[in-house]
């Protein structure tokens, strides 16, 4: 390890606090987690926030508001690399669902109601900024977070995950929902969470978002196979993966 | 090989008496069929074979390798359980022989070793297949257990005893397992239904285009190589403590030749970057490669990877239409 501590920071744009929350619940090694780096800024949990340089920065949210955009610009200009934490800012997940449906739908809810809200598009990081590594998950997996900043104090660099769901939950002895005729996104979605909602017996709903092995024409083939409709298929699949599935309108007409 | 009796009336009597000397496994039906524990006679559960194999109780999901300290590497203290293991099909006592082969003699595998030395295989030899997707007679398979029970009569089981520890068995449950003139003949050892893969040799395939349909239903989930009862593969990684980076274990987990992380090297670069090379490469491993290094199909037959495929892909299938296509030509 060098002499100098790296400097990190984790900050949140647009999101629920949920991933933040996630590295904090690493109870067992939070202490000495937080001695490894210089942990700088957190504003989440810390009252003063010097923030002009880091060496990682971990973003958590997504892109709202033209705020966020002010907020992560200058924070990809202060750190040598970006960390996109989570769903919302990985893939865009629930709150980039508005991408599928339209205005009228729910423009009166918000955006009449509250004159001051700008209605931006929500939408990714890595659409605004360079993103050097993804945690990715709702919420991601304290784990990997631990085992992220691990590496990276020791000067490794973190790979992601890029194995189904379905490679933990067969190792987990799990009998597989897509048999009892769930609509189960393990087979396309990148694993690390243990398979932990299968293991309690929920079907994934790809929180991971899409492993770039994913075979997702089958993934539809299969799905539809199983009585759902197009509309369903839509919803299930892009609820977390938000953005990042290509070209699904094209597909779901095969 | 020597033959004995069990009187179908002391059947509950002698898994009793195997359940008082040590831990018995065996399958049990839950809402699928899966080796575990048991308590009682009435939980083993002969109907089918188990779904999941019996491999994970030798070649673990998860076995530390070591631990590691500073630049102190301790490993763990290896237990040696004495266990049963009963109600093993010929296709998984096989698959067995092949991980021995594998983990107890080509390398000395201290982990493997230590879970499977002190271990019992009492069999129970299929009277037909028991799955549609069952083709153990294609492959040749060899008898391989410590205890063999057929259940060929109304009144008794047939008990085959195979080595050393099935002497050691038959010895201490003498009282349950009777001398007999009886002898299982070979035609009573074949298995009805289970020959469905005529010619296995695959080598003039490799380019065939008729793998095409089942690369394209594969989701490289990996749910096959799980099943398997002989597949090997595993991944190593290192885990550290944030209290001190130099002190942790090195893990390893099962693996799976259906990932493109399998081939990964330094620098991100994939061997087996295409679907099509993955798939390829389960069937050739099992029916092709192993063959050139131990002389037998790693292959036995069980028809796990197929049953528990999500879209069934069936190789076997896949293989025979090509061969008849071939001949056609
Ligand atoms: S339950 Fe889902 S994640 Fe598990 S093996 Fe089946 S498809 Fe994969
Ligand atoms: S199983 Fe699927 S939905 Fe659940 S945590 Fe894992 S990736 Fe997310
Ligand atoms: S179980 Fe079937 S779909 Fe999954 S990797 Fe194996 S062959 Fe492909
Ligand atoms: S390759 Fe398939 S049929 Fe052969 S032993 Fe493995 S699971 Fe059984
Ligand atoms: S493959 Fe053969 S030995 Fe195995 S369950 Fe099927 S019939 Fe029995």
């Amino acid at each position: 390890m060098s002499e100098e501590k790296l400097k990190v920071g984790f900050y949140g744009i647009t999101g629920c606090a949920g991933c933040l929350l996630s590295f904090i619940f690493n109870e067992d090694e939070l202490l000495d987690l937080v001695k490894l780096v210089d942990l700088k800024a957190f504003p989440f949990v810390k009252e003063v926030n010097p923030s002009d340089s880091f060496d990682y920065v971990f973003v958590e949210g997504l892109v709202a508001s033209n705020e966020d955009l002010k907020v992560l610009k200058e924070l990809r200009e202060n750190s040598k690399f970006l960390v996109s934490l989570g769903a919302c800012a990985s893939t865009g997940c629930v709150p980039a669902y508005r991408h599928y449906t339209l205005k009228e739908n729910y423009e009166h809810l918000l955006y009449k109601k509250i004159k001051e809200l700008e209605d931006v598009n929500p939408t990714p990081v890595d659409m605004h900024v360079k993103v050097d590594y993804y945690i990715p998950g709702c919420p991601p997996s304290k784990e990997e977070i631990k085992t992220f900043i691990k590496k990276i104090v020791r000067g490794l660099q973190p790979k992601p995950n890029d194995n189904p769901v379905c490679v933990e939950c067969r190792r987990n002895g799990n009998e597989c929902l897509l048999e009892h005729g769930k609509p189960c996104l393990g087979p396309i979605t990148a694993g690390g969470c243990n398979s932990v909602c299968i293991n309690g017996g929920f079907e994934c709903w790809g929180c991971r978002g899409p492993t770039t092995d994913m075979n997702l024409d089958l993934m539809i083939k299969i799905l539809k196979s199983k009585g759902f409709d197009d509309k369903f298929i839509q919803d299930r699949l892009t609820t977390f993966a938000g953005l990042k599935l290509p070209m699904l309108e094209k597909i779901m007409k095969k | 090989m020597e033959t004995l009796l069990l009187e179908k009336k002391d059947y509950e009597a002698f898994i009793t008496a195997l359940i008082n000397w040590c831990e018995v496994i065996s399958p049990v039906k839950k809402e699928v069929v899966r080796f575990k524990k048991i308590k009682n006679p009435s939980d083993v559960y002969l109907g089918k074979n188990s779904f999941f194999p019996v491999k994970e109780f030798f070649f673990r999901k998860k076995e530390t390798i070591f631990k590691f300290k500073n630049n102190k590497i301790s490993i763990p203290k290896l237990e040696s359980p004495k266990r049963i293991f009963f109600g093993l099909r010929k296709c998984d006592l096989n698959a067995i022989s092949h991980q021995d082969k594998v983990f107890m003699e080509t390398v000395k595998d201290p982990y493997y070793i230590s879970q499977r030395k002190n271990s019992y295989l009492i069999g129970y030899h299929c009277n037909e297949a028991p799955s549609k997707y069952c083709f153990c007679e294609s492959m040749r398979l060899k008898d391989f257990f410590d205890l063999m029970l057929y259940d060929k009569h109304k009144d008794f089981f047939l008990v085959e005893v195979g080595s050393e520890k099935g002497k050691t068995l038959a010895k201490k449950f003498g009282k349950y397992l009777k001398r007999t003139d009886n002898k299982v003949s070979l035609e009573e050892k074949k298995i009805p239904g289970a020959d469905r893969l005529p010619d296995s040799n695959i080598k003039d395939l490799y380019d065939n285009p008729g793998w095409q349909e089942g690369v394209d239903k594969c989701l490289s989930c990996t749910a096959c190589t799980a099943l398997c009862p002989t597949c090997y593969c595993f991944d190593l990684k290192d885990e550290v403590k944030a209290r001190n980076l130099s002190e942790g274990e090195r893990v390893r987990n099962w693996s799976s030749c259906q990932l493109k992380e399998f081939t990964m090297v330094a620098g991100s670069h994939v061997f087996r970057e295409k679907r099509e090379e993955r798939f390829k490469h389960r069937i050739y491993h099992q029916l092709d490669y192993f063959r050139e290094k131990y002389d037998v199909d790693l292959c036995t037959g069980c028809g796990r990877c197929i049953e528990g495929c999500p879209t069934r892909i069936d190789f076997v299938d896949i293989i025979n239409r090509m061969k008849q296509d071939k001949a056609k030509q």
